[in-house]
């Protein structure tokens, strides 16, 4: 499902080079739950920027789908991650303004593939199963962090994209939301075979994952299955 | 651009406003609308004194057409013949000549210079509201002899002294006294006041009117010439009609409207009118473009991670500028309607307490292709300075956005 290919990312800083991401290569298969795991600055959030076509490599190559997303413009990307990608951000990154609703239906309405009652009837959907369709009407403010994120999983999977992505979803939370949270990804990856590509550095989150790449320097220095995948 | 991505943009935009800084909605809101009322107000003035202006010289000097003697007369000769020929025109109301004459008016102690002006009242109703504005007394009859209407500002106010009066009066002559008025030709005749009179045109309260009857007996020329012919044309009719209408006809006269009659006399006052206009609608528009872009430009700066993470979820920059392109229009348009209420009010106001001079009295003049000109200009304005840092926003990398 994505194939990444000996994938650099340079920064550079006057003389200054730091090598954030130095040829990592890598391929996740469709319905896994693959953890991100390393030290900070080990290049974890980059990969999954890289990765959610949010920045763009300095060398190598990412193809999703057989899509090699270097060939892509401005406006396709865009499209790209309407369509096929969702993301959580660590900080919930819920737009204020909007209710719990108009937040998770927001990436659908901008679909052409759903109508309106489509993505309102998944909205609830998704809504229920989370626990928060009696907080619809609530702005993200009046919400606790654990609610937040929820509601940012919520948004991330509304109309069933290919791939999430989780940047340290669980890094603002107490020990029982980050398990709510981690116990709904872990749901939706058994229920809907969904592909999630979650950054972490909590060792205990690894129970949840089916594969963990650890990164260090840039470099991926370990890359094997855990038990949860052997069960 | 879609239906879906401008439905989403402007749900965005609405959101933002409604639950956003309510604060700054509104005073943002009522900034536009100020400057709605600065573009208007000036404008609007200038064209209430300019048809305050226009109203009293044709109601009270020249009518809509004004007849004078051509090039070397001292008259308009052949009076009869002439205004027998202009009243039967179409489109002419009426006719009527004035013959003016310098004199002196004494009341007790007082003397007073002032022209008297004669006029047929019949027919001078039919072009001059003046018999409506008597203030005390009447208006003259068609033959009265012996008897005078007079101004306010003439008449006087009997409790001012005449040292600390502001213009010269007779000192308090009330209806039913007797009045002398000198001509200079050697003719002095006492009149009795038969009425007093207050247009708030100045050059009409500071004269005094007589039948043409009674200046014929002052002078005998008055019986059959005229100073000037004043011509009122009847509703629908314009005043370049009658004009060439008089030409065509032959009136062998000096045919000129009220139009070009003021516009050799205001031509500099209308020219230093549309400076001052066009400097105020500059500002107003320079204002409401900076007001509206630092708004907009402190809202994107405010809300760039947020932008960086509707690009992140796949909203199109598109979408996002238009985001803030519909806050403006938004903003703008209900600070026009504002401006729109407050000039309408402003207006409505100068309507029941006009602006009043000694020579004219104002209120405002809107059109409603004013309102719609005016409005347009802003609205474009604003459109400018809202999609520019909307435009320059939504054009940033997601990463640099949410790093921000």
């Amino acid at each position: 499902m994505i194939e990444i290919a000996d994938l650099q990312k340079i920064y550079r800083m006057g003389d200054v080079e730091v090598r954030a991401l130095d040829g990592v290569t890598l391929d996740i298969a469709k319905g896994e739950f693959l953890g991100i795991m390393g030290a900070s600055g080990s290049g974890k959030t980059t990969l999954l920027h890289m990765l959610g076509l949010l920045d763009t490599p300095t060398s190598g190559s990412i193809a999703i789908d057989g899509t090699d997303i270097s060939r892509l413009n401005d406006y396709e990307k865009t499209l790209f991650r309407l369509y096929k990608l969702g993301y959580v951000f660590q900080d919930y990154a819920l737009v204020p303004d909007l209710t719990v609703m108009e937040n998770v239906t927001l990436p659908a309405m901008l679909r052409k593939d759903l109508t309106e009652k489509q993505y309102h009837d998944a909205s609830i959907d998704i809504l229920t199963k989370i626990g928060m369709l009696d907080r619809q009407d609530h702005l993200p403010r009046e919400l606790s962090g654990g609610q937040q994120q929820r509601v940012s999983i919520a948004r991330a999977i509304v109309s069933k994209p290919d791939i999430l992505f989780a940047d340290e979803p669980c890094a603002n939370l107490d020990t029982e939301n980050s398990r709510m949270v981690l116990d709904l990804f872990r749901e939706i990856n058994e229920e809907m075979q969904q592909t999630i590509v979650m950054v972490s550095h909590e060792d205990w989150h690894k129970d949840y994952f089916h594969r963990i790449i650890r990164l260090q320097d840039g470099k991926v220095i370990s890359d094997g299955l855990t038990s949860t995948k052997s069960h | 651009m879609g239906k879906k991505e401008l439905k989403v943009a402007f749900l965005l935009a609405l959101r933002s406003l409604q639950r956003g800084g309510r604060s700054s909605v509104i005073l943002t809101i009522l900034i536009v609308g100020m400057c709605f009322t600065n573009m208007i107000f000036l404008p609007a003035l200038f064209n209430g004194i300019g048809q305050s202006i226009t109203k009293q010289v044709v109601d009270y000097e020249i009518g809509n057409v004004l007849v004078s003697p051509k090039s070397g007369d001292q008259y308009v000769a052949d009076l009869g013949a002439t205004l027998a020929l202009i009243n039967g025109m179409p489109g002419v109301e009426r006719a009527t000549p004035h013959f003016t004459k310098g004199a002196t008016l004494k009341y007790r102690q007082r003397v007073l210079g002032a022209s008297v002006r004669s006029i047929s009242p019949t027919d001078e109703k039919q072009v001059s509201p003046l018999y409506t504005k008597m203030v005390a007394g009447s208006y003259l009859g068609q033959d009265d002899t012996g008897e005078v209407i007079i101004g306010k500002p003439v008449a006087g106010d009997a409790s001012i002294r005449q040292e600390d009066e502001f213009q010269a009066s007779l000192g308090g002559v009330r209806v039913g006294d007797s009045i002398t008025i000198d001509y200079g030709n050697g003719y002095v005749k006492d009149y009795r006041v038969k009425g007093i009179y207050f247009t708030g045109w100045s050059q009409a309260d500071s004269a005094v009117y007589v039948t043409s009857t009674d200046m014929a007996l002052v002078d005998p020329k008055a019986a059959d010439n005229a100073d000037y012919i004043t011509v009122r044309a009847k509703p629908g009719y314009s005043e370049m009609f009658i004009k060439n209408e008089l030409i065509q006809y032959g009136v062998s006269q000096k045919v000129q409207t009220t139009s070009d009659l003021l516009a050799k006399s205001m031509g500099r006052a209308l020219q230093s009118f549309a400076i001052i206009n066009m400097v105020s609608l500059i500002v107003s528009v320079i204002i409401t473009t900076v007001v509206l872009f630092i708004v907009i430009t402190i809202k994107t700066l405010n809300s760039r991670r947020q932008i960086g993470i509707l690009k992140a979820i796949g909203v199109d920059k598109e979408v996002i500028m238009h985001n803030y392109g519909f806050q403006v229009i938004i903003l703008a348009v209900l600070g026009i309607i504002l401006g729109i209420i407050i000039a309408l009010l402003l207006a409505m106001y100068m309507a029941a307490y006009p602006i009043v001079t000694p020579e004219w009295s104002a209120t405002l003049y809107l059109t409603p292709m004013d309102l719609v000109i005016n409005s347009v200009i802003l609205f474009c304005a604003a459109v400018v300075a809202g999609y520019v840092p909307a435009y320059q926003v939504s054009r940033e990398d997601i990463q640099t956005a949410m790093r921000a």
